[in-house]
């Protein structure tokens, strides 16, 4: 019996542990951004860095909490829910290191009169992804409470798109001075920093299933 | 001979323990909270305690719907009991061991002319009924008490999971030595008058006649569950609702304790001294309980939750069984009486039976009794021998497993 509350214990450090990441993976996203935007570029690369680091811990922690569930099996009625979950968290911190890497790589030149916007989609689209984590967390600890933690995902979520749209408004209706390589190049990267608020709505779905599930 | 005449015996708890002993773990198993070979072990284990140590209650309500005179009719009703129990296990249908014996029972009564005691009948019969409404009864009330535990406390899913797992395997195992306990009249009931053996000194206990026929019946028992009862698991967990392990949980517990209350003469005189009326001792059925405990869950979700075209098929096996195993007692005992010539039984007269005391003056054969002295220990050193060699080899294939996963990381960085 002792092995198996050491079991129990480490799987639940180890999904705790998995929420954090990504937790701090939103959070590094805005300040990278930010460093980008104001081209504080080497801050901007300690922030990759450090969200390459989380997205590889967050896959190791992935699989190793999918182990458990299967090898001691451990929630055998939500496994494949959880495990659901999981994944699609973990897209949320893939999708973010891969937009913090596109900046890096193709160094998009945002004009100085865009940066409050971009800063603006950034915020919302984080905030959607904060939102979700203690929604994420409740369904194992307080299951009754899930869905109303969920409202302010699909908020931010719903805000994002408006500041993107209207954004995207801007570039392609406003600023005449820009060509249409820069443009398509600008809406591009905003459409990546909106994936993950649509991550975060997909995971709120799904939680928001899971959640009814588990309180009936 | 007489040896051979109890193998029916056997073959009946083997079937009892396919089918019955299946409803103990077979919510728990269906939810996947518990692997079928852990719960087919801890189940075999307590069956044979439960059996063994508080076995005695329930035979003395079977032995008054008809005593079996002879070994010949002791044979004929066990194994034809046994028969229609493995049919029904076959065709995956869930039925009572208790029905499957009663309707034996009272074949042989009609085939030797003997009376059925109605007081008896309607003792047992009643408990068809009230079993399943006490388990479902038990079922809601356990239900909502979890259910507001959970609600109120901020327990963490994974350690929730793991409390109901431990939980199902105590409950489990407590429903396993409630059966053992009251089942075992089923199994070896009909031969108590024919065995008289000499006492079996264990070293730190002594088995009495009774214990090592219980012993050997409910070996028999476990033998069933460790072999056949997979099949019958699943579909008590399954199919009659999809059950939350919260639920599987309560589906257990309600079931050992209808059955801990219809078989502790502890808990009946309790009952007695309160000045309410004894609780019988009498052999119930575990699958009529579980069902009753699963509906009980059901119906306190909302009707719809239920299947009701298996519960249909479960309510046909219910009637189906005690009158095939009854009919088939019938027409086996007239080929066994009058083919291979055997004493199946006559009709009692009087209050002493002197087939009885005949059958008691050949049987206390101390060969039997060899046999036994060394048949139990072996047995017993056996199952214990395959248990430690089990948990060995399931902690060493956790190992690798382990190892391999600590491979995977080293080599991926």
């Amino acid at each position: 019996m002792a092995v198996f509350t050491r079991t129990t214990k480490n799987l639940i450090l180890k999904i705790d542990e998995f929420f954090d990441n990504i937790d701090l993976g939103l959070l590094v996203f805005r300040e990278g951004v930010k460093a980008y935007l104001e081209k504080d570029m080497e801050t901007f690369n300690r922030h990759i860095q450090k969200v390459e680091l989380l997205e590889s811990n967050a896959d190791k922690l992935q699989r190793s909490i999918e182990n458990e569930m299967i090898t001691h099996s451990i929630l055998p009625q939500h496994k494949g829910e959880v495990s659901s979950l999981i994944d699609v968290l973990d897209e949320i911190i893939d999708t973010i290191k891969s937009s913090l890497n596109e900046f890096s790589i193709e160094l998009p030149d945002i004009p100085a009169s865009l940066a409050h916007n971009f800063i603006s989609i950034t915020e919302a689209s984080v905030s959607a992804g904060e939102e979700l984590i203690p929604a994420a967390r409740a369904y194992f600890k307080s299951p009754y409470t899930v869905r109303e933690k969920l409202l302010k995902v699909y908020y931010f979520e719903s805000e994002t798109d408006k500041i993107a749209r209207k954004t995207t408004r801007i570039i392609f209706q406003e600023m005449k001075e820009l060509d249409l390589a820069h443009k398509a190049h600008l809406r591009y990267i905003i459409h990546h920093i909106e994936n993950i608020s649509d991550n975060a709505q997909k995971a709120a779905d799904l939680l928001s299933t899971m959640a009814i599930k588990i309180v009936m | 001979m007489i040896i051979l005449f109890l193998v029916s015996g056997l073959f009946l708890g083997w079937s009892l323990g396919a089918n019955d002993a299946a409803n103990v773990f077979g919510s728990a198993v269906g939810s996947k909270m518990v692997t079928f070979r852990k719960a087919a072990i801890i189940a075999s284990v307590f069956v044979i305690l439960g059996a063994v140590i508080q076995g005695s209650g329930a035979s003395d309500t079977l032995g008054k719907l008809g005593s079996v005179n002879a070994i010949g009719g002791s044979f004929t009703v066990a194994l034809a009991a046994g028969i229609t129990v493995y049919l029904m296990t076959k065709f995956a249908l869930p039925v009572s061991t208790t029905q499957a014996i009663v309707g034996a029972i009272i074949g042989w009564n009609l085939f030797t002319g003997n009376p059925t005691d109605s007081r008896a009948l309607t003792q047992i019969v009643s408990t068809w009924v009230s079993g399943p409404l006490l388990g479902a009864v038990f079922a809601i009330v356990l239900y909502i008490i979890l259910k507001t535990i959970k609600k109120n406390s901020s327990i963490h899913l994974v350690r929730f999971e793991s409390y109901i797992r431990t939980g199902l395997v105590i409950a489990g195992a407590f429903g396993a030595y409630s059966l053992g306990a009251n089942n075992i009249a089923n199994v070896v009931g009909v031969f108590i008058p024919a065995f008289h053996l000499k006492p079996l000194d264990l070293g730190i206990f002594t088995l009495s006649s009774h214990q090592q026929l219980f012993l050997l019946g409910s070996m028999a028992i476990a033998a069933g569950i460790l072999t056949y009862s997979n099949r019958v698991m699943e579909k008590v967990g399954n199919n009659i609702m999809q059950l939350s392990s919260e639920a599987a949980l309560v589906v257990v517990l309600a079931q050992a304790l209808v059955l801990f209350i219809f078989s502790s003469t502890g808990f009946s005189s309790f009952v007695e001294r309160t000045g309410l009326p004894p609780v019988p001792m009498v052999p119930v059925s575990g699958t009529q309980v579980a069902i009753g405990s699963i509906m009980g869950i059901g119906l306190y979700k909302g009707a719809g939750n239920i299947n009701f075209r298996i519960l249909g098929e479960i309510a046909v096996g219910w009637v189906l069984t005690p009158l095939f195993s009854g009919v088939l007692t019938f027409f086996s005992l007239f080929f066994v009486k009058n083919i291979f010539g055997i004493d199946t039984g006559r009709k009692t007269e009087g209050t002493v039976d002197p087939a009885i005391q005949n059958i008691q003056a050949v049987q206390t054969d101390p060969r039997i009794s060899e046999i036994m002295h060394y048949l139990l220990p072996g047995l017993l050193i056996a199952g214990m021998a395959a248990v430690i060699l089990y948990y060995f080899l399931e902690r060493k294939k956790k190992k690798e497993f382990r190892k391999s996963e600590e491979r995977f990381w080293r080599n991926l960085k």
